[in-house]
């Protein structure tokens, strides 16, 4: 009986685990369809200096950036219409695929 | 009639140039070695590999290579009340617009590529 209990709560936690897990590929069709046209599909956006990088940025900066112009902590015209239609899965997504892109942001040198 | 229109396309011109020259003024040159010494401040968060932020945690956002005009907005955004996060509007209200361009400038050469 006890072991039950132990297989029950184990795959309630692998449901749980695989809900939240962030797939680039998916990610990768919002970043064609949505973002890459300002910030490129490689999250390089070399053409456009107003629009940040995200290839290589950290992907949980990047989904509470997305957040915040969700609920309006962060207000831009743009990016404000464009998060409207995004889930916060979608977020995660999109996030983990600019995350591993080969890197346009990196970590500051230590000096 | 043409003389009234003459002078109305004299001052369409003129205040056309003001407007460019305003806009060109106010955005001043970034010296990326005044930003090294002015980005002091900045490397306690950002210059840490992987330090992360509680309540809410994330990963404070890697700015080495990243386009100068952009971070140049983000801190005039912080500054405007345009982005709420306490750290940092409390840092781009005590920077001049000068410091947020040599800021931008030593954060955007910070590029192993280069």
């Amino acid at each position: 009986m006890k072991s039950i209990f132990k297989i029950l709560a184990a795959a309630t936690v692998l449901a749980a685990f695989q809900a939240n897990a962030a797939d680039p590929q998916a990610g990768k069709k919002i970043a064609e369809n949505v973002c890459g046209a300002c910030h490129g599909v490689d999250g390089k956006s070399e053409n456009f200096p107003a629009y940040p990088m995200l290839a290589g940025q950290y992907p949980d900066y990047i989904v509470h950036a997305l957040k915040g112009y969700q609920s309006g902590a962060r207000q831009n015209p743009i990016m404000g219409g464009i998060v409207g239609n995004l889930s916060e899965q979608d977020m995660r997504n999109v996030a983990a695929w600019y995350a591993s892109r080969e890197p346009g942001v990196e970590d500051t040198p230590d000096e | 009639m043409t003389h009234r229109s003459n002078r109305f396309t004299g001052l369409l011109l003129a205040s056309a140039l003001a407007v460019i020259s305003t806009s060109a003024a106010a955005q001043p040159q970034g010296d990326a070695q005044a930003g090294k010494i002015k980005a002091y401040t900045c490397l306690g968060c950002h210059g840490i590999p992987s330090y992360v932020m509680v309540y809410p945690t994330f990963h404070v956002p890697r700015l080495g290579g990243q386009h100068e005009q952009y971070i140049i907005d983000a801190l005039k955004a912080y500054r405007d009340g345009k982005r709420s996060f306490p750290t940092m509007e409390a840092q781009a209200r005590s920077l001049s617009e000068q410091d947020m361009a040599d800021i931008a400038a030593y954060f955007s050469g910070l590029d192993s590529k280069n």
